[in-house]
């Protein structure tokens, strides 16, 4: 059955890239628009770098992206250990609390939002739109870390206290090593959310900080332009570059961690 | 000795009493502690969550002019309006699709959460990435490469063509199978990442130890493993069943806007109607509804944790 | 000392108050800056490249996808714009909630260029609050590969032979106007029985429809999976029908409508003079032109039909119909109290 599985995760895989590869091949097609194929051209890549309206968005993007997304992680990753290490009364509460912007249709909290930060005559650009998008990523976050930390046996963190390691060495010695890939799938996620965000951003941009969806979304009337699939690919072939270049070695030595709770042998020093 | 590799602390009776006597003595230390860790969560919420629904809240309750704008008052009248059937129906639909859609995307999430666990860690972060990096491209982008790829004119066509397929009538998009289809590859990575965290905090002994004890591959998933990641999945579940109650470009790019998701009529409201209130009405049942629900499912989880103990 | 220590104090306070008076909006210095909000592709890169080169003002252009999205911004807070491009019903609105601020006439020269259709319209007599940019139609767009005739009137679009090919426009004002005139109702009706009437209309219609497309449904009518659409006329289908001779674009004979967008100051603009610079400037006859050369999109400027340069652009029906076509066509206003008429008849429409 693990055989099965197995086929049927590396389908999935193949079918969440079954518009990629479709975005990669019309990035090249000479059409302007429509999906017939009428030959190979470069021309979107060159009008790509021309439109320095869109790439200023995508810089915005980017950032705020990266902002909004490394504040929710940090948040989350406290919030989690406080919900589930230290749960005071109410703990529900705040949890049902921090998943509420989630509930909450969007354009109805980005209007709220706006009308919020007009009151206190906040000036909207990146601060406001990396507020926005924290709110949003927040829930995600601490879900998935909350998830990886209750799963976590208790008795390692324990063990650590009973070894003499002060909270703060638990944190970094024990804790964090071992909710490493959660913390980066967090952050993955949260930033990937950022990124495609609309509505939210609609109403808390400021004057020329528009972000690249809302800029995309704005095209809807007029028209896609396939500049947009040079884009994409880019991204995508980016990303790989990136990946490949920094190496599985690297890799290896970055992200490694214990594969979950050490396994029997390396837990000789604990106290049984 | 296997008794000390599972991860459940209900499981092991003897540190529970340790526990106990030492929370006595640590109980506001460790209050103080809690608290300090949930103060920046709590601030962020209060200013940009909980201050904005209160404004909403109270939206809910105002009256509109004829060109959209809000006029202070008090009227029962936008929850009033909620009570036509028309609304019941909108409600119920989006209600089938978020349950739906949850279903796939869980079952698809933990397949796929599974597979990914059981690579090597270094590959585990390498096909985490190759999840989520399709999905920096923009939405709006990929749901045209979708409908390129399923419309007439496209590759999908094209094969249905050539295998003799009468294709005169057919329509993969706009379509209802579409929506599902969009729907699921939208929310995949929400879905498989909070069930991979969970996941991946098991102790894979513990499958070890289900086989050496007699589990077949079912049991071993149902009986052991589910359970261990229960958090994980219910976050996943929440993830996904609530936003998609929201969604309202998927149904209108890939459903051709005939069917309207809670999502599009309060888009709708908000804009064409030019009827805030309302809108804040229809959010603010939306919002106690889930509410609720969140609290069923909350009790239920922790009578489920207590029956494992 | 004392002497000293006032007329600093005196400077200081000078200097405080003057700094005070230039960032609350630039009263005594002139704007280098102007802050737009238009849709995406109405105004060409040239304008503005040009509007930046003569006065030195930068220029930023936020896009937006809907009127009804930037009235909620607007309305929402401040959000510091100086010129909004509204469509022609959206003024009213923006009128209505007290958004936008009234045109001091004597500031803006070259009003009189506007084409008569454009001077003084129904949604905003006078010009009080909007300068007309550009325009276009509401009309209807098909293939004709796939209808096997030539198509004039509404009445494709309710017609079961082109079930599961027929799209209309996800706008509720929009889609009321094929219903409102296939029944032989003007499309500016705020009568409630018309509006029931045309409701019925677009129930019967839901069926046959594949579904409502504001988007892309040029692309689809391009690739055979739509036969018939209804189209807003305008430098997107002029762009499909010039590369694919099988799509049309045609104004029923029912008459079909007219949209206008144009430029109005923002409540508390920022910028006030740089806006009424914007103004004049787009006025000009050789700049109006370029929304056609560079835009492709028909200007409502009348002096500039000289300055254009691609003159089949003139004789196109997605971009510039005849008076003859739009004999019966008229601008679509705000329906005021009407508007809960078409709110209940599209809700019943989009939940059947």
């Amino acid at each position: 059955m693990d055989r099965v599985t197995s086929w049927i995760a590396r389908l999935v895989l193949v079918f969440l890239y079954v518009p990629i590869v479709a975005v990669i091949v019309y990035s090249f097609n000479a059409a302007s628009g429509g999906y017939r194929w009428t030959g190979f051209s470069f021309r979107w890549y060159g009008e790509l770098f021309g439109d320095t309206a869109l790439l200023q968005t995508l810089a915005t993007s980017a950032v705020v992206g990266v902002l909004a997304a490394s504040v929710a992680t940090v948040i989350g990753l406290l919030a989690a250990i406080g919900l589930v290490r230290y749960p005071v009364k109410g703990s529900g509460v705040v949890l049902g609390a921090i998943v509420l912007p989630l509930i909450v249709p969007e354009i109805v909290l980005g209007v709220a939002l706006l009308s919020v930060f007009s009151f206190l005559h906040v000036p909207l650009g990146i601060l406001t739109l990396v507020l926005g998008h924290l709110i949003i990523t927040l829930p995600l976050t601490t879900l998935i870390m909350v998830g990886a930390f209750r799963t976590l046996d208790p008795s390692l963190i324990e063990a650590a206290a009973d070894l003499g390691c002060t909270p703060w060495r638990t944190f970094t010695r024990v804790l964090f090593p071992l909710m490493r890939s959660s913390i980066i799938a967090a952050w993955l996620l949260a930033f990937t959310v950022s990124l495609g965000n609309i509505v939210i951003s609609t109403f808390v941009s400021g004057v020329g900080s528009t972000t690249m969806p809302l800029r995309v979304y704005s095209l809807l009337k007029s028209g896609l332009t396939p500049e947009l699939n040079a884009l994409g690919t880019l991204l995508i072939v980016l990303t790989f570059v990136v990946v490949l270049s920094v190496g599985i070695q690297q890799m290896r030595r970055i992200l490694a961690s214990p594969s979950g709770p050490a396994p029997a042998p390396e837990r000789t020093t604990a106290p049984r | 000795m296997t008794t000390d590799t599972i991860a459940r602390p209900e499981q092991r009776p003897a540190p529970r009493r340790r526990e106990r006597a030492s929370s006595h003595r640590q109980t506001r230390a460790t209050t103080v502690t809690g608290l300090l860790l949930l103060a920046p969560a709590i601030i962020a919420v209060l200013g940009l969550a909980i201050i904005p629904i209160l404004l909403v809240a109270r939206n809910s309750f105002a009256e509109s002019n004829v060109y959209g704008g809000i006029t202070g008052g008090f009227t029962l009248e936008n929850y009033a309006h909620l009570l036509d059937p028309v609304y019941a129906k909108v409600l119920g639909y989006s209600l089938g699709m978020a349950l739906l859609n949850t279903v796939v995307c869980l079952a698809v999430g933990y397949v796929v959460s599974y597979y990914i666990v059981s690579r090597p860690p270094t590959r585990q972060s390498l096909l985490l990435l190759l999840i989520i990096v399709p999905f920096w491209i923009d939405f709006l982008v990929r749901t045209f490469a979708w409908i390129s790829v399923l419309g007439r004119g496209g590759p999908v066509f094209g094969v249905l063509d050539a295998l003799g397929v009468d294709t005169a009538q057919l329509s993969l998009v706009p379509s209802q199978g579409a929506v599902v289809m969009g729907l699921l590859y939208a929310f995949l990575p929400t879905a498989i990442f909070p069930i991979y965290a969970s996941m991946r905090a098991i102790d894979p002994s513990v499958k070890e130890a289900a086989a050496d004890l007699g589990c077949g591959w079912w049991q071993t998933h149902f009986r052991v493993l589910m359970p261990l990641s229960s958090t994980g999945i219910v976050a996943a579940a929440m993830l996904t069943f609530i936003p998609t109650l929201g969604v309202f470009v998927i149904p209108v790019l890939l459903g051709g806007g005939k069917d309207q998701l809670v999502g599009n009529l309060i888009v709708t409201l908000y804009t064409e109607f030019r009827n805030q209130p309302m809108g804040a009405a229809v959010s603010m049942m939306l919002l106690v509804l889930m509410l609720l629900a969140m609290a069923v499912a909350g009790l239920i989880a922790r009578r489920g944790r207590k029956k494992v103990a | 000392m004392k002497r000293t220590a006032l007329i600093a104090v005196a400077a200081v306070a000078a200097l405080g108050l003057s700094a005070c008076s230039s960032g609350s909006g630039g009263s005594s210095a002139a704007s280098t800056q102007l802050n737009i909000y238009a849709w995406a592709d109405e105004i060409p890169k040239s304008v503005i490249a040009a509007f930046e080169k003569e006065t030195g003002i930068t220029v930023t252009v936020d896009t937006f996808d809907a009127n009804e999205t930037m009235i909620s911004k607007l309305a929402a807070g401040s959000a510091g714009y100086d010129i909004v491009e509204p469509s022609q019903y959206a003024v009213q609105q923006l009128v209505g909630q007290d958004l936008v601020e009234k045109l001091d006439h004597s500031k803006i020269t070259g009003l009189d260029n506007l084409g008569k259709k454009f001077a003084d319209p129904s949604y905003d007599p006078g010009n009080e609050y909007s300068v007309p940019w550009i325009w276009g139609t509401t009309g209807l767009a098909y293939n004709e590969k796939c209808t096997g005739k030539a198509i004039d009137s509404w009445d494709a679009l309710w017609d079961p032979a082109y079930k599961g090919k027929i799209y209309m426009l996800d706008n509720m004002l929009s889609a009321y106007i094929p219903a409102l005139q296939v029944n032989g109702l003007k499309a500016t009706s705020t009568s409630e029985k018309d509006i029931e009437k045309a409701t019925q209309s677009l129930l019967d219609q839901k069926p046959l429809l594949a579904g409502y497309n504001s988007s892309n449904y040029s692309d689809l009518l391009a690739s055979g999976d739509a036969c018939v659409a209804e189209a807003y006329g305008g430098s997107a289908i002029a762009k499909v029908t010039a590369a694919n001779p099988d799509v049309k674009f045609v104004i029923p004979k029912e008459g079909g409508t007219l949209w206008v967008d144009g430029f109005a100051v923002a409540k508390g603009a920022p910028h006030a003079d740089a806006a009424y610079k914007w103004l004049n400037f787009t006025l000009r006859p050789e700049i109006a032109a370029m929304a056609t050369n560079d835009g492709g999109s028909a200007t409502a400027n009348d002096a500039a039909k000289a300055d254009i340069t691609d003159k089949t652009m003139l004789e196109s029906v997605a971009v510039y119909p005849t008076d003859e076509q739009l004999k019966d066509s008229e601008f679509i206003v705000d329906p005021g109290k009407a508007l809960q008429y078409f709110q209940q008849g599209w809700t019943k429409v989009k939940a059947s």
